[in-house]
């Protein structure tokens, strides 16, 4: 279970992040949808407590994220926006490598390791390196040694990006699972589909404001749009008459995403 | 540090040893730069040697032999000289290098010898070769020797002491000799011991954090619950071991080439035997741990790997001039320059080298000093591990 509270992160004058809560449950998926450069990208790296919040709370599994990162981190699995491999070693090491850091060793870290292969559908690739690896391949690597330690909450930034459809849907499949296996899981998408395909609960973000949250059918009656995508555009302001639109002198926020 | 960081530290240090084996580059450097050592020492001698022994045994080309027999036979008598005909142009054999230098016995020679005139003696050489002056001196000082005896006979033909003849004795006491040669070149063994430690540290210093950088891992590392101290503390073990490895190639190396240098021909008595061996090692390694830190934390500002090669290159002339300062001689040792890192490394080596004795008290003093400063610079690289610009900005 993840809660944050009012946070606020800004860099220079770019209000980055400006007074964002929501929760993300557990056995519960919660999409953060905006569009680029809304600041979602910033909202998860304070999340995962490699970004300190100018102001704000951060309180998962009850352990402050921002006072305890270390404590917190013990919570978190997290796929970020670079997800860089080494190139000289091999899926099954990085698996291991990540692992290992968590304190998972022997018999338990292979067993855990066949597990994740096995559901990333990654035993043919599971001993090469990964200098060649197609970046569906890359994305199931990093998203396998994310969550080797079987985090309780699991973060996710755009994990579809630039996947083909075998790959996405091997992603949403997982996202599922840990869904059913009682996780809380957070990603961030500017894909309307994606989202609404997936989440119980999604928080719409625009301009590093919250400016709408709930279920799908909740933003389709908030926003009185029968159309997710459209409930989406005037949500985040995007819509061409610029009347919901109360940001539009502050510019494209979230410099870091 | 608990015992799960600890686990941590050596997890790091694993991967990155696995990760750091299967780089070739990374390999390659520390083979090659382990082999320069060896082989521009081994180089230098041998030319060295081969010089020396052109100065040992030479053979002078005499024009005009016919003229001055007596000369010829005193000549054929000095050991290592062998005596041959002459070119027919003297001038041009020794402008086009075939000769080092060539004799011309004057025609008119053995008239002034009898008449105890001055006899002519041409000596052909080319004073811009470096390489054969010392064969033109041993020629010339022949001569003088012969013109001094032959002078001292006549002298004494006429009831008058030599020595009268001799108002100012000159001593030559020459300090560029092929041993003092021999000790620049032996200079240059710390230099390349230490450069060995640096190019062997390269690879993981850079590797682990530039190039986490520009690989984007970075970010996905830091989230794993270890302490920051203890990924920058394995990445440093790590670096270690690496530079530690191409040390004791290259000075193992430098042991086995010396056992075929043959040092007592060339009137040098200096060995680098197990004894030295060991203290090139007790006096280097120390100095590995600091040089990764520091490696390391320049390294951890670069973006890429190139910007972080940039900044290592800048960073090895930098400790490069205290060595090269201390083979030159430039200063005299002092008791603190001990303490300083590499330049206590550079002096210190310099006795091992030397046959100094060196109360042990020293080495430990030495090790601890470089071992604590290279915690400070983990400690501060642990810190940069922290700042937002690192992690993020690619």
């Amino acid at each position: 279970m993840i809660r944050i509270e009012n946070l606020h992160k800004r860099f220079g004058d770019v209000r980055a992040v400006d007074g964002v809560s929501f929760t993300a449950a557990d056995g519960a998926v919660t999409g953060l949808l905006g569009p680029n450069g809304a600041g979602k990208t910033t909202t998860l790296r304070m999340l995962y407590t490699l970004m300190r919040p100018d102001e704000g709370r951060i309180l998962i599994e009850g352990v402050d994220a921002v006072t305890d990162p270390e404590g917190a981190r013990f919570h978190l699995g997290v796929l970020p926006d670079q997800s860089g491999l080494y190139p000289r070693l091999t899926a099954r090491e990085h698996i291991h490598y990540f692992g290992e850091l968590q304190g998972i060793t022997g018999a338990d870290l292979a067993h855990r390791t066949e597990y994740l292969l096995k559901m990333l559908d990654m035993a043919a690739i599971a001993d090469r390196r990964v200098a060649g690896f197609s970046h569906g391949e890359r994305t199931k690597t990093a998203l396998a040694r994310a969550i080797v330690h079987n985090p309780k909450n699991v973060l996710l930034d755009e994990p579809t990006n630039g996947l083909d459809v075998m790959s996405t849907r091997a992603v949403r499949e997982i996202i599922r699972r840990l869904k059913g296996e009682g996780h809380a899981v957070l990603f961030s998408s500017h894909v309307m589909q994606e989202v609404s395909a997936l989440c119980d609960t999604i928080v719409v973000i625009a301009r590093g404001q919250i400016v709408g949250a709930g279920s799908p059918d909740d933003l389709r009656r908030q926003t009185g749009h029968e159309n997710l995508e459209d409930a989406f555009v005037s949500l985040s302001g995007l819509g061409t008459d610029g009347s919901t639109d109360p940001h539009s002198a502050q510019g494209e926020a979230g410099a870091a995403s | 540090m608990n015992s799960r960081s600890l686990a941590q530290v050596m997890v790091v240090v694993r991967k990155e040893l696995v990760d750091w084996s299967r780089d070739r580059r990374s390999i390659m450097t520390v083979l090659i730069s382990s082999l320069l050592a060896p082989a521009i020492i081994g180089f230098m001698f041998s030319s060295l040697a081969s010089r020396q022994r052109q100065v040992e045994d030479i053979t002078v080309p005499v024009v005009g032999a016919a003229h001055a027999p007596a000369l010829i036979e005193w000549l054929q008598q000095q050991p290592g000289i062998t005596i041959t005909d002459g070119p027919s142009d003297p001038e041009e054999a020794v402008r086009t290098r075939r000769e080092d230098v060539v004799v011309i016995i004057t025609d008119d020679f053995a008239r002034d010898f009898a008449a105890s005139k001055p006899a002519q003696i041409r000596l052909v050489s080319d004073s811009s070769s470096q390489n054969t002056r010392p064969k033109v001196q041993r020629v010339r000082a022949l001569f003088q020797r012969y013109g001094s005896e032959i002078g001292s006979l006549r002298l004494i033909a006429r009831g008058i002491s030599p020595v009268v003849s001799v108002p100012v004795q000159v001593e030559d006491v020459e300090v560029s000799s092929a041993q003092q040669r021999a000790a620049t070149i032996l200079g240059f063994i710390p230099l390349f011991v230490m450069l060995a430690a640096f190019t062997g540290a390269m690879g993981i210093a850079t590797d682990s954090t530039a190039g986490e950088r520009e690989r984007g891992s970075i970010e996905a590392l830091l989230v794993n619950p270890a302490p920051r101290s203890a990924i920058a503390g394995g990445k440093w073990l790590a670096g270690t071991a690496t530079a530690m490895l191409s040390v004791v190639i290259t000075s193992a190396l430098l042991f086995a080439l010396f056992q075929y240098i043959p040092l007592q021909d060339l009137g040098i008595r200096f060995q680098l035997g197990p004894a030295q061996l060991l203290g090139t090692m007790v006096c280097v390694l120390p100095i590995c741990p600091l040089i990764v830190a520091i490696q390391m934390y320049v390294a951890t500002f670069a973006k890429s790997f190139k910007e972080a090669q940039s900044y290592l290159s800048f960073l090895m002339m930098a400790q490069m001039v205290p060595g090269m300062m201390a083979s030159m001689n430039a200063f005299p040792a002092k008791a603190w320059m001990y303490f300083v890192p590499w330049l206590g490394q550079q002096t210190l080596l310099t006795d091992v080298l030397g046959n100094k004795v060196i109360h042990p008290g020293v080495f430990v003093v030495v090790a601890v000093v470089n071992i604590a400063l290279a915690i400070v610079a983990v400690r501060a690289t642990a810190g940069l591990f922290v700042r937002e610009k690192i992690i993020f900005g690619r």
